[in-house]
């Protein structure tokens, strides 16, 4: 089962604290979102409001067409996998994953019977006998998932997930996770600090910052052209060129460019270190002097200090093919369409 | 030298503790009518007159019944007092938590003569149901602390889910928070069953015609020592050992793997 979510003018305040400010978001039905953000950016909050545990202090979270703003958890349509999975450690794998089921009063050879198909869905068909405590991390976090699906919700939220498994499992479990929500087509809303999680899993990323919405689309549009500052950085290492707006354009060190760009007054230019290259594109930065180089297998991360600009020093990622020397110079240039502007905060 | 003083201290230590149990054991098997060496024996006579006797048997009956009675009720409200505190932020909760635990400083003569007092004055007569409220006062404080104590952010996180999961509160506290803490549970109600099993003060002060056993022991000794008292000593003894070993056996080890 899925539904859409539909939240409009939500804040909620922690005493004096605004954990929550105005968010006004869309989520379609059977559509991955993750709200990704740093901590303290309000989205668990975000997430408890919509799973039911936090009743929002102002505005309202429609799912499926009905207002469930004031409706208890176990009322609503949706489940949670919790952060540190909160199995419970007396019951069978099999007991654990029947729970909802045992709840909605469904007997116990049927329970069974899902239970176990549940199981087998995650890869833990044959252990539905043992215990929370005789599995791995990964295995645990496997039937935080069964459990939480199968109540077949409309909606399932994952609070961080993947944040207590090492870095191979965990790109291993995205790949899985994605394959399971098409596989149900369960609306899924996940949140996660790590951009890297966020862009390999999402369909839309929801990026937030101290209780705002900073910026939502799909991965590759909020990396490539993010809509503010903050969605730039948190999305991947960045290069900030200090500019100058006027009536003719981008004043920048490397001259007037002509770029779609905010207010006037003094500006932050934007670009992607892989944005920088040695071939020719349209926009010419110069000669650039190598100050040093490491190779990464990938790509060659170096720093760079433009002739035209003596102050900067910039990180680019090469083609890892030639191995600059310090002291190389390099004449770059950058693609007009990977380089966005904004306004500098007031 | 050095390497056996220690074990010696044991020794001299253990034998301070356990030579009077001992001794009360070795006695309640004496063929004769005073519990003083030499020791004639074994005989199980005196375990023989103990259980033939009607009126100790009816109050190790009725001891066997306040204690059971008084724990399951000390270890519930305790649970209940537990569970709101830690899951509810309350006004005051640090004094709520104060003054339930507070009666464990109390002595158990000033909480049995208040008791007398009250219920005296309330015109109730004394029976074993009155020895047993006295009980819950003396156990509910342990329950509550030591059940306060057991319960944390694991079994919240579990209540969440389940919750979430659409469990009802009733749901919750009996298929997930109960079963999450019963080795703290079960260690509060067996030690609650050796408090109240051995309690006399109270139980003196509280009955009247029907009394517990301890109460009916004192009663024996104001007709001097017999090897009677040994057989019964000996036999509350057991039972208080059995109490302890099914603690051990089924609570601590449990909680242990």
């Amino acid at each position: 089962m899925t539904a859409p979510v539909s939240l409009s003018r939500l804040n909620h305040w922690f005493g004096t604290y605004q954990a929550l400010d105005d968010i006004n978001l869309e989520i379609a039905a059977g559509e991955y979102v993750t709200l990704l953000g740093p901590s303290g950016c309000g989205k668990t909050t975000l997430l408890s409001v919509l799973g039911g545990f936090i009743a929002p202090s102002e505005g309202s979270v429609m799912i499926g067409g009905r207002d469930m703003t004031r409706v208890v958890p176990a009322k609503r349509p949706t489940t949670t996998m919790f952060q540190d999975y909160a199995l419970f450690p007396h019951m069978s794998l099999r007991e654990n994953v029947g729970f909802g089921l045992r709840m909605a009063g469904m007997g116990r050879a049927e329970r069974d019977r899902k239970a176990e198909a549940q199981l087998s869905l995650v890869g833990l068909g044959d252990d539905a006998g043992k215990r929370p405590h005789e599995l791995s991390g990964g295995q645990r976090q496997r039937v935080a998932l069964a459990r939480a699906l199968a109540v077949e919700p409309d909606v399932l939220l994952l609070d961080e997930p993947l944040g207590a498994l090492d870095l191979k499992l965990r790109r291993a479990m995205q790949d899985e996770l994605k394959a399971i929500q098409r596989h149900v087509g369960t609306t899924f809303v996940h949140v996660t600090h790590d951009q890297e999680e966020a862009m390999a899993i999402a369909d839309r990323i929801v990026v937030m910052n101290a209780g705002r919405i900073e910026d939502e689309g799909t991965p590759a549009r909020i990396y490539r052209q993010p809509a503010s500052l903050f969605a730039a950085d948190f999305m991947g290492e960045m290069n900030h060129i200090p500019v100058h707006v006027t009536e003719h354009g981008v004043e920048t060190p490397f001259g007037r460019l002509q770029l779609p760009a905010p207010r006037r007054g003094a500006a932050t230019l934007c670009l992607r270190p892989e944005a920088i290259g040695t071939t020719d594109a349209q926009i010419t930065l110069g000669p650039a002097r190598v100050r040093d180089a490491a190779f990464f297998g990938t790509h060659i991360r170096a720093h760079l200090v433009p002739d035209a600009a003596p102050d900067l020093v910039l990180i680019a990622h090469l083609p890892p093919v030639d191995m600059p020397a310090p002291d190389d110079v390099l004449v770059i240039s950058a693609a007009a369409d990977t380089i966005s502007v904004f306004a500098k905060e007031p | 030298m050095m390497r056996l003083l220690p074990w010696m201290y044991l020794a001299v230590a253990f034998v301070f503790i356990y030579l009077p149990v001992a001794t009360l054991v070795l006695f309640s098997f004496q063929d004769g009518q005073l519990p003083v060496p030499p020791f004639n024996g074994p005989s199980l006579r005196w375990y023989g007159d103990v259980l033939g006797d009607s009126r100790l048997t009816a109050a190790l009956i009725n001891s066997v019944l306040v204690a059971l009675g008084a724990s399951l009720i000390a270890v519930t409200l305790g649970f209940l007092a537990a569970y709101g505190l830690a899951r509810h932020v309350l006004p005051g909760s640090a004094l709520i938590r104060a003054l339930l635990i507070a009666p464990l400083t109390v002595s158990y003569l000033i909480v049995g003569l208040g008791l007398l007092i009250v219920l005296t004055q309330a015109g109730l007569g004394l029976s074993l149901v009155t020895a047993g409220i006295g009980h819950v006062v003396i156990n509910l404080p342990l329950a509550f602390a030591i059940i306060f104590a057991a319960m944390g952010a694991q079994q919240q996180n579990a209540e969440r889910a389940a919750r979430d999961l659409g469990a009802n509160e009733m749901q919750v506290i009996l298929l997930v928070t109960v079963p999450m803490l019963a080795p703290a549970i079960g260690a509060a109600f067996f030690l609650s069953m050796t408090f109240s099993w051995d309690e006399f003060i109270i139980s003196f002060l509280l009955t009247r015609f029907d009394v517990t056993l301890p109460v009916e022991i004192w009663s024996m000794l104001r007709s001097g020592l017999s090897p009677r008292l040994n057989a019964i000593g000996s036999l509350v003894f057991l039972v208080s050992i059995a109490v302890v070993l099914t603690l051990e056996l089924f609570v601590f080890r449990k909680r242990r793997s």
